[in-house]
């Protein structure tokens, strides 16, 4: 056991620091508005993240490359998954064989029509008497 | 276990050559459950994916309710616990027990805070009805125009809540650790316990870290 690497003291508090500075950087930029950028910075801030602890907290670094090998495929997996589902979901009613199912989101649920309804304090709201279908194109 | 040679190391199973292919098979198949684990969690990060993709405008609006503070502080206390548990691995390999023995305890309460501050914010959406599918009740002034938040908070307690699981179990595995660390039964030449745990530490971490953005820092 004793060839195992042993990382230095420095290199931990180094990313770990990192860590702790870039998930500051990750709530700062999050109040800027940079429109369909907002989610493709979260997320690139957060795999760089993610690669820090992957690297050198579990050590992927300096271990045998199967085991890399092993976490990156899970990843592939989940990238096959995303797309797949993405193809039909987005994607429904395009062809305009069934209209209904174009654009079956944007209506309230049924179930609010009979739900028991409460505001910040617990007390309860008279929603109802309202037409919630008025606004099912709100944007 | 190893009869044929009187001279291998008690942790030693019979059916492996020796200490390092016995490390590096414990390893990839910890790596093996890790790609379960990732696959777990994948289907809800799709299930995440296609639902905000309906309703750009829902998720936004929704996760204005959750405390992007506490969100913060356990982003912050989940890290340090990450470092702890890096600590507590590179103090075993240094053979410093007493060292190794006071980090996994830090690493054992920063778990407890995240799953106490965790806790808090649970409890203040239980008060208010912010909570999953047909259990949704709340109507304050941020949501009356929404259509259907209900699907965010069901997404968001089920992927916490799944993620808090893991804590607790991690929690569970420390508290074993603490205990094998001080019978003195992990040392610098046999830690393969402490590596896998805090491999699944790191996962816990990592996954949190896609969590937080995802929710609490939208738009």
């Amino acid at each position: 056991m004793s060839e195992h690497h042993i990382t230095p003291l420095r290199t931990y508090l180094i990313i770990a620091a990192s860590l702790l500075f870039l998930s500051g950087v990750t709530v700062w930029v999050s109040y800027i508005d940079l429109g369909p950028l907002n989610i493709v910075v979260a997320m690139l801030v957060a795999t760089i993240k993610a690669s820090l602890v992957a690297f050198f907290f579990m050590h992927l670094l300096w271990d045998d490359k199967k085991n890399l090998t092993m976490f990156l495929m899970s990843l592939m997996f989940f990238g096959i998954f995303v797309t797949i589902t993405l193809l039909d979901t987005e994607f429904r009613g395009d062809l305009d064989l069934n209209p209904e199912v174009k654009d079956p989101i944007n209506k309230r649920a049924v179930f609010y029509d009979t739900l028991p309804l409460t505001d910040t304090h617990g007390h309860p709201v008279d929603e109802h008497s309202d037409n919630h279908h008025e606004d099912k194109d709100h944007h | 276990m190893s009869n044929h040679n009187p001279d291998a190391p008690k942790h030693l199973k019979h059916y492996f050559a020796n200490v390092d292919q016995q490390y590096e098979t414990s390893k990839f198949a910890m790596w093996a459950f890790i790609l379960t684990e990732v696959l777990t969690f994948a289907g809800l990060f799709v299930a995440y994916i296609v639902f905000r993709s309906w309703y750009p405008d829902m998720f936004v609006d929704a996760h204005k309710l959750l405390d992007v503070n506490k969100g913060l502080m356990n982003t912050i206390v989940l890290i340090t616990s990450s470092l702890t548990m890096a600590l507590a691995i590179w103090a075993i390999q240094k053979n410093n027990r007493k060292l190794s023995l006071i980090m996994l305890i830090a690493t054992f309460v920063f778990a407890f805070c995240f799953l106490g501050i965790k806790f808090l914010e649970y409890s203040h959406k239980f008060e208010v009805g912010q909570l999953p599918g047909e259990y949704y009740s709340y109507m304050g002034p941020e949501v009356v125009h929404l259509n259907n938040p209900h699907i965010f908070f069901s997404i968001y307690f089920i992927m916490t809540g799944l993620h808090g699981l893991h804590v607790a179990i991690g929690m569970g595995l420390i508290a074993w650790l603490i205990y094998a660390t001080y019978k003195g039964n992990l040392s610098s030449e046999y830690y393969t316990p402490m590596e896998m745990i805090g491999i699944f530490w790191h996962l816990v971490d990592l996954i949190w870290i896609y969590l937080f953005p995802l929710f609490y820092l939208i738009g």
